[in-house]
């Protein structure tokens, strides 16, 4: 086998570790350890007896004894085997992205994005794709509880009808409500409407993962709630601090579209740069033209000496290097430059920004500052610690959370269930069992998101109708009603009340605004106006807090799937490879290359980590280009109460937030076993590196300059004649490694999860999967992401070692593979260089959690046994084929679940024997490559080549 | 020495061997024929239903239409089922106190819905789409035979891959002017135009429609 190449994905293959380059050259390295053991006799001939018996009784001739079950009365505009598509919001910290649901008669199967909405342009991020499973999730709330034990809704009302009596006669004296972030306008009305009848309650808003620094930064700069829309399509320069722009801030896929159309040099007039300065990788760090690692005390020097150098020309000695070059870059582009701050910095970083946004004319050009998207009339929230005083010290006599964890999720050091069993009333309204629910007195459950009324905004202040998808699947109790339920005792349905909201805003006829505003998923004439703030004087002057000097600084980060743990118990985001680390399942603390070689630290170690006065064990994973005095701990995992899939996996780090942030380690005994992808499928290449790459500078000169070299003629070419050429083109430019795009196609096409151990034994089933490459030093690598599908080579390797025929070509090009003739040889895998097929070691469809009612009725659910890969959505091919050839059209548009779910559109498919579809026009480009193209495979998917725009003046640690 | 075996013992080995055989080519003989019986595919079976339904006398007898209860069948890849109310429409004006109409009434009375037994069922890795077919000119009757004929419904084809491809091969044999799709009774004469010509006039051909992919997902 030949030897790895020199862009590497894990530290091993980095070190050219000679188990590792022996294990990664074998196909099915599992196997070989399992033949190592000495084959058992006994066993061999049980399971050859078991194998055959099995066989047998698959030998089914179709006898019928299935039933047709028409409704009694049809429901409007349902036809079977059609979908009916209806538009909602995906609301994650408040923030609405618009999206569509697609139904199949009446069951929601798939969610795509809404293009009509500012927020979403038709792309969806992975929380939104799974919010499929958390619906049909079976371990979610269904019942009222009180103290434990099942209660009714009767009981609940009429214990909630002698609160409102309780304070109604005092004003609302120790009335208190915790709710998470939110921007409804309904919401806020209800609640502003519910302070001003009870002047003496309190509401608190709270949320674990807060972006709190962001608006108090705001309110520093300008001395009023502001928000920051960014134009990133009219940026030019970009300069990231530990910014979650491309990841998680609101808006992000909106930004990560407007982004990605400055960063094709062959599409683009002008490529932007973007300049990325953290202490630990983020998306935006991963695909930025130059990354600088700082670590919090580096950050806060280099955040003081690009304000001093901005805002007032100075030059300071502490200052990296690159400093004045990147100012430089900024003056030279006046007007469309632009610094983004990430949520973790410190409200005066936040505050110093906008001066410099400023200073760099970005006002009006590359950023827009909008009045705040929502607030509570005549309130202001209590901060969360103030509420647990009052609770510890008995003043709080009601406490209603709505959907809220801080039993969980709270600092330790707040003591918060303690103080909770000094409260007489408490109530947890939350979706599924969690550990605040079994702590307040009555634990309701709430209602999903696609089963009640309610309203969201966008970023930008655009609103979004959420309207219920589905009747209830348990009984439960949307937030609307909730809230009304603390004002009067009969309150009218969640539809009435959020109708209330917008019967104003809509007074030209109502019903038609209405039904508009329901059918294209945006309200029109909503987004919030803009700001007329004036920047304070002594914004410029602000100086941030300098981070205390510890030798180890313990960061805490939301996990990017998990989120803060509210998704723990949704299989697709706990099975999804993180984008960096490619971890499943687990959160180990990521520790930086230096430290570990300098402890002597090895991945899956275990380390007691100590931070203030708590301290718990926990596996390491390295993580290259992380800053050497700083450890991360990514939130959300070590759910105790939250169902089967979240209980228990991965380890709970918020106990040790909220003490002090210096950290230290010491090694224990042990390993944990930890399922980390990056070393699985891994693809070998002597000629070419997989991610071909160069820069801006040279593609200028000669754009062809990473073109491939013409593929040899082979002896014997079978050319697909069909009417199409289904073919695909990956824009590595524009991906950013969000994986959204795998979580589509997961629910597309029916695609298991198998669970931590077979991930650990290589048998993840994920048709696509997204490849993150380092090049250069593990302490500053640059990093690529790759998506790797089924390439559907005209010359595919998998066909002719098939002995049943169960991969073959159709007319069209597609390399197809029928599910019934495949007997497991696994020869195909083996012999497919790319690595793309996924073979079902055991019966993974039948053993997952997702319900039947829940799949896509148009795709076969894999046996155990079969091998399977992506079909480039042969569904949805299928399906435009049939509706073109009813109206005998050509064929027209066909998007694949990846392609629609992608934020940037990197992914582009469709006929490209048709000179006018994007793809061929893409297959065109300059850059287009075939990823081993040395093998002559010739396959139907190529990558146009990723090309990154370093500062000239900058040397070292270009991409 | 006696002979070990007695000479009977020719005979035995002999016919066991050809017992053996006979086994054999039965066993083989069974297995290419039985998935090819129109038993085993359960051709011609009369299947209970909860309302004896007979679409002789509904089609032939009174002439409505395939699509007044099977609306989907031009634009799904479904048929559809008539829902209780299609039933009711005609059957709330007459024969309302038909006993063997009470599961339908009792249908609309509870909310619940008949639960039919199925006729014509495809293996699940099958993706079979009426609208297409109809839209190519492909009779009713192609697949499921002279319903207007059944006083009681059962499948009237064998329904295998092979029946699906002798048509998906040559298609033009198969294919009938466009007003004599729900024509259960029509039959090729010598004034029908030419499969080739129904194959122009149908746009049938451009597509490889023997490809795996056509019909499995």
């Amino acid at each position: 086998m030949s030897s790895v190449s020199r862009q590497w994905r894990s530290l091993d293959e980095l070190a050219n570790d000679q188990a590792f380059v022996a294990r990664a050259s074998m196909e099915f390295p599992m196997l070989a350890e399992a033949l190592a053991s000495p084959p058992d006799r006994r066993r061999a001939i049980k399971l050859m007896t078991a194998a055959f018996a099995a066989g047998l009784s698959d030998c089914d001739v179709g006898a019928p004894g299935e039933q047709l079950i028409p409704a009694v009365r049809t429901p409007p505009n349902i036809v079977p085997g059609l979908s009916n598509f209806y538009s909602t919001a995906n609301v994650l910290d408040g923030y609405a992205a618009g999206v569509v649901i697609e139904h199949r008669m009446g069951r929601p199967i798939k969610v795509e994005g809404n293009p009509l909405h500012p927020a979403s342009l038709g792309a969806t991020d992975v929380f939104a794709q799974a919010q499929l499973l958390d619906f049909y999730d079976p371990e979610r709330a269904w019942a009222i509880s009180m103290q434990g034990y099942p209660s009714t809704r009767e009981s609940l009302e009429s214990a909630l009808a002698l609160q409102r009596i309780k304070i109604s006669d005092n004003r609302g004296k120790g009335f208190r409500i915790l709710t998470g972030a939110f921007t409804s306008p309904t919401l806020s009305a209800q609640l502003g409407a519910l302070l001003k009848s009870y002047p003496e309650a309190r509401w608190t808003q709270w949320q674990p993962i807060s972006r709190d620094n962001v608006s108090k930064g705001a309110a520093l700069a300008y001395g009023a709630p502001v928000e920051v829309t960014l134009k990133l399509d009219q940026a030019d320069v970009i300069v990231a601090i530990d910014s979650d722009l491309l990841s998680s801030a609101p808006g992000h896929l909106r930004y990560a579209r407007d982004f990605a159309s400055r960063r094709n040099p062959a599409r683009t007039q002008k490529m932007s740069r973007i300049y990325a300065i953290e202490p630990t990788p983020t998306l935006t760090g991963a695909i930025a033209d130059h990354r600088f690692v700082a670590g919090p005390r580096e950050l806060h020097q280099i955040v003081v000496a690009l304000a001093a150098g901005v805002l007032h020309d100075t030059s300071l000695s502490a200052a990296p290097d690159w400093m004045d070059d990147v100012i430089a870059d900024l003056a030279a582009n006046h007007r469309r430059a632009l610094i983004h701050v990430g949520p973790e910095q410190p409200p005066e970083t936040h505050a110093l920004a906008h001066a410099i946004n400023e200073a760099l004319g970005a006002r009006g050009q590359v950023l827009d500052l909008i009045a705040p998207l929502v607030q509570v009339a005549s309130a202001q929230p209590q901060p969360l610690g103030e509420l647990v005083d009052e609770m510890r010290a008995g003043k709080v006599s009601a406490l209603v959370i709505l959907d809220s964890n801080p039993a969980y999720a709270a600092p330790r050091t707040l003591g918060f269930v303690e103080a909770l069993k000094r409260v007489e009333f408490s109530l947890t309204l939350s979706p599924t069992p969690n550990e605040t629910s079994n702590e307040t007195t009555w634990a309701v459950p709430m209602t999903h998101a696609w089963e009640s009324w309610s309203d969201a905004r966008a970023y930008d202040g655009v609103a979004t109708i959420l309207q219920p998808q589905a009747l209830p699947l348990y009984d439960g109790v949307d937030i609307h009603t909730m809230l009304a339920l603390f004002a009067e005792s009969k309150p009218t349905s969640s539809l009435e009340i959020v109708q209330a909201t917008w019967k104003s805003g809509m007074a030209r006829d109502f019903a038609r605004t209405w039904r508009e505003a329901l059918a294209q998923g945006v309200i029109s004439n909503t987004a919030s106006p803009k700001a007329d703030a004036r920047l304070r004087d002594d914004a410029t002057r602000l100086a941030p807090p300098e981070p205390p000097n510890h030798p180890l600084t313990i960061l805490f980060r939301p996990d990017p799937y998990v989120w803060d743990g509210r998704y723990a118990n949704n299989p697709w985001l706990q099975e999804l490879p993180r984008p960096l680390t490619k971890l499943t399942w687990d959160n180990p603390l990521l520790i930086s290359p230096a430290l570990a070689k300098q402890s002597n630290f090895q991945n899956m170690n275990i380390v007691r980590v100590s931070a203030g006065d708590e301290q718990l064990e926990a596996p390491v994973w390295i993580m290259p280009g992380q800053a050497p005095d700083c450890i991360v701990a990514l939130l959300g995992f070590g759910r105790r109460r939250v169902g089967a899939i979240g209980n228990g996996a991965g380890f709970d780090f918020y106990p040790l937030k909220g003490s002090a942030n210096m950290a230290s380690l010491k090694k224990m005994a042990g390993r944990a076993e930890l399922a980390c992808t990056e070393h699985h499928n891994l693809i070998f290449s002597e000629a070419n590196e997989a991610v071909r790459r160069g820069t801006l500078a040279d593609f200028l000169e000669n754009p062809g300059f990473l073109a491939a070299s013409k593929t040899e003629s082979a002896l014997y070419h079978w050319k697909p004649e069909g009417p199409a050429a289904w073919a695909m083109s990956i824009d590595l430019n524009a991906c950013i490694g969000c994986n959204a795009c795998v979580v589509a196609c997961q629910a597309e096409n029916n695609i298991p999860v198998v669970g931590k151990q077979q991930v650990i034994h290589e048998r993840e089933m994920h048709w696509l999967r997204i490849d993150r490459y380092y090049a250069g030093t593990p302490e500053a690598p640059e990093s690529y992401f790759q998506p790797v599908p089924c390439m559907h080579c005209e010359q595919a390797p998998c066909e002719v070692v098939c002995p049943v025929g169960a991969t073959v070509h159709d007319s069209e090009g597609l390399n197809v593979m029928v599910y019934n003739r495949c007997i497991g040889t696994r020869f195909c895998s083996n012999n497919c260089p790319y690595k793309v097929r996924r073979f079902n070691y055991f019966a993974f469809a039948k053993e997952e959690q997702r319900p039947p009612e829940a799949r896509n009725p148009d795709v076969s659910v894999r046996a155990r046994g079969v091998m399977e890969k992506c079909t480039f959505c042969i569904q949805r091919i299928a399906q435009a084929r049939i509706t073109a050839d009813r109206e005998n059209k050509p064929v027209g548009d066909v998007v694949t679940a990846c392609q629609a779910a992608c934020p940037t559109q990197a992914i582009t498919f469709g006929d490209m024997a048709n000179p006018d579809r994007e793809v061929a026009r893409r297959k065109q480009s300059p850059l287009d490559y075939a990823l081993l193209g040395d093998q002559n495979t010739r396959p139907r998917v190529t990558y146009e080549a990723l090309i990154r725009n370093p500062n000239p003046s900058i040397r070292g640690n270009a991409g | 020495m006696a002979a070990v075996f007695r000479s009977s013992a020719n005979l035995v080995a002999t016919l066991t061997l050809l017992g053996f055989a006979g086994v054999l080519i039965c066993l083989i003989g069974w297995w290419w024929f039985w998935p090819r019986a129109d038993y085993a595919r359960h051709v011609n079976w009369i299947v209970d239903q909860p309302v004896p339904f007979s679409h002789q006398h509904h089609v032939a007898g009174l002439g409505i239409d395939c699509r007044f209860c099977h609306v989907a069948v031009e634009v799904s890849s479904n048929a559809g089922m008539p829902p209780t109310y299609t039933c009711m429409t005609c059957h709330s004006q007459i024969w309302t106190n038909a006993r063997i109409l009470s599961p339908v009434r009792r249908s609309l009375a509870d909310d619940k819905p008949i639960v039919w037994n199925r006729i014509n069922d495809l293996p699940d890795y099958v993706y079979f789409n009426h609208g297409i077919h109809i839209a190519k000119g492909v009779g009713c009757s192609t697949c499921h035979g002279e319903v207007d004929r059944m006083s009681l419904s059962y499948k009237a084809r064998r329904l295998t891959m092979r029946f699906c491809l002798g048509c998906h091969r040559d298609p033009g044999p198969n294919l009938r002017p466009k007003d004599q799709i729900y024509n259960t009774e029509w039959r090729r004469t010598d004034d029908t135009a030419s499969p080739e010509n129904l194959m122009a006039e149908y746009h049938v051909g451009g597509r490889n429609l023997t490809d795996c992919s056509i019909c499995h997902r």
